[in-house]
């Protein structure tokens, strides 16, 4: 990673965005809700962008990963930041039996990922015993007290977010500069020929869904305790996957922070101004930035910055 | 001396459409093997089924007596098969320096690839001329090059190199074929499909022709006469 783009995010992520919000409750809520969609956002855009997938399926990600970090915390007395990675893997095992669709490609991968999505809302229903059925799960533990910082308040949970999508994003990034990273970046240009090569694409586009489920799990863990409850109808709502999407696509999904950038002004835009415009079907504009920036720049808002700064189009940004 | 590489009996196909009906031939270590036949023999089909990149439906294949039939193909490329496939299959999006790179991705090649590099280099200074640019704006010779250079990045024991003068000016032919006669002279294994027979078979040891699935002929390099070649590669043809 670049410092000259990594140091500025760490100020701003650890220093300038907590000093400047902590005493506004109401804006600190917004951007670590705009920071959940973002980690679902840098996950969803490393299955697209590196695994040549596109998915339809992140609620289902999301929603595992928050049950199992859920009931493990509440029925199984785990600490709550152990919780958060069994989320995780939980979701990654989820994503494993979600395999199969890996054999379809494009829309049908989309689509076949979207049931798989269902499937797991379904379950999270009809599993009454472990899950609360249909009436969720209330009180699910808060973050605890580390060395005398509270991660339990906003704030604590900001930080929490904060870290979870710098973590990511520099997974991503290490993905994709390494041997993998050109090799399911050779994949894009022909399967057939990275094949002929002896790259072993079925399995690096495997790794990639799992990688991709894991840090959504996570995402999804981490909201599970942040908001202290959960039900099937919002754990797995279809929200988690098209906001996040869209603030992908906005930021430009072919890079590691466009989706972070773009969660942020998608969602604070929406909650901010728009809301306050158009109370009602607010998200009306959502689809028209979202057309906007498809016609301006289909590469998204980050290519538009890199190219201001004079910088060259192929910057890692 | 026990063949390298041994193809028995082999059927395959594309679905229900068969295109190998009974394939039989073996490449010995160190040697050059030509194939050639016309256009819809099954040569190209044979290289990718011994790849398995088609299903062998029937036979075997085997390399150094055991059985490679229908195995992962990156399972064969770490074993030292290596393709070169028609149309070179380059990726066009990336530098010529990734190009080659691709071809150390098999774990055992990855320690070896700057010696490699500098091989390929060594082979092609066309392409260290280039190595920054992108795939895509390569001419058709110099793709031809780079596709022959991440195949010998993956560390051959047997390089399959499918049709390497196609669509190319007869000078970067000429070229080509030295480049083979300089990888055979270092004692590469080679398996070479070519329309271009006269020049194939310059540098052949052995020397099979294909017809409509089958392998019509098969004589030594220096045996082969090539009237009689051309006459059976056209008489098949028009008796089909």
């Amino acid at each position: 990673m670049n410092p000259r783009i990594l140091v500025p995010v760490l100020v701003a992520a650890y220093l300038a965005v907590p000093l400047a919000f902590q005493s506004n409750g109401y804006l600190l809520g917004l951007i670590v809700a705009a920071l959940t969609i973002a980690g679902i956002a840098v996950a969803w855009a490393l299955l697209g962008n590196l695994g040549g997938m596109v998915s339809f399926g992140h609620a289902a990600f999301f929603g595992v990963g928050s049950y199992v970090s859920a009931v493990l915390t509440m029925k199984a007395g785990v600490p709550v930041f152990a919780g958060l990675l069994m989320g995780g893997v939980g979701a990654a095992v989820a994503s494993i039996a979600t395999m199969p669709a890996l054999r379809l490609k494009g829309p049908y991968f989309a689509l076949a990922i979207l049931a798989y999505a269902h499937i797991f809302q379904i379950l999270a229903v009809q599993l009454e015993g472990v899950t609360g059925g249909a009436g969720g799960l209330l009180s699910i533990p808060r973050f605890p007290s580390v060395l005398g910082v509270d991660f339990g308040t906003k704030l604590g949970g900001y930080f929490v977010i904060v870290t979870i999508v710098i973590l990511a994003a520099l997974a991503y990034d290490a993905i994709r500069r390494s041997t993998w990273g050109l090799a399911l970046k050779a994949m894009h240009d022909s399967e057939l020929a990275t094949r002929v090569i002896g790259v072993p694409s079925t399995h690096l586009k495997a790794v990639m869904l799992v990688v991709s489920a894991f840090i959504t799990g996570v995402v999804g863990a981490f909201n599970a305790h942040f908001i202290n409850f959960l039900e099937p109808d919002y754990a797995f709502s279809g929200s988690w996957t098209v906001l996040p999407i869209a603030a992908a696509i906005f930021g430009g999904y072919r890079t590691v922070w466009g989706p972070v950038l773009g969660a942020l002004v998608i969602y604070l835009l929406d909650q901010l101004l728009f809301k306050e415009v158009l109370p009602h079907g607010h998200q009306l504009v959502l689809g028209a930035l979202m057309a906007g920036m498809v016609l301006w720049s289909p590469g998204g808002l980050v290519p538009v910055l890199v190219r201001r700064k004079g910088g060259r189009a192929h910057a890692h940004a | 001396m026990k063949p390298l590489l041994e193809v028995d009996g082999v059927r395959a196909g594309y679905g229900a459409i068969n295109v190998l009906w009974d394939v039989s031939l073996t490449v010995a270590a160190g040697e050059t093997t030509v194939i050639v036949g016309p256009n819809g023999a099954g040569k190209t089909t044979l290289l990718r089924a011994l790849m398995g990149l088609v299903p062998v439906q029937g036979g075997d294949v085997r390399l150094d007596g055991a059985s490679i039939r229908n195995r992962r193909t990156w399972d064969s490329v770490a074993d030292g098969l290596v393709m070169i496939p028609e149309g070179r299959m380059i990726f066009p999006d990336m530098s010529v320096e990734d190009n080659l790179m691709m071809g150390a991705f098999p774990r055992k090649c990855r320690k070896g690839w700057k010696a490699n590099l500098e091989m390929v280099f060594d082979l092609f200074p066309r392409l260290k001329e280039r190595r920054g640019q992108l795939a895509g704006t390569l001419s058709g010779g110099e793709a031809q090059m780079l596709a022959m250079g991440r195949g010998l990045m993956e560390q051959p024991r047997i390089c399959l190199i499918d049709e390497p003068s196609l669509g190319l000016a007869p000078v970067v032919v000429d070229e080509i074929f030295r480049i083979l006669a300089r990888l055979k002279a270092e004692g590469l294994t080679i398996v070479l499909v070519e329309q271009n027979t006269n020049r194939a078979l310059k540098i052949a040891d052995q020397v099979y022709l294909m017809q409509s699935g089958r392998v019509a002929l098969s004589e030594r390099g220096e045996r082969v006469d090539l009237d009689r070649l051309h006459a059976l590669y056209f008489a098949h043809e028009a008796a089909e």
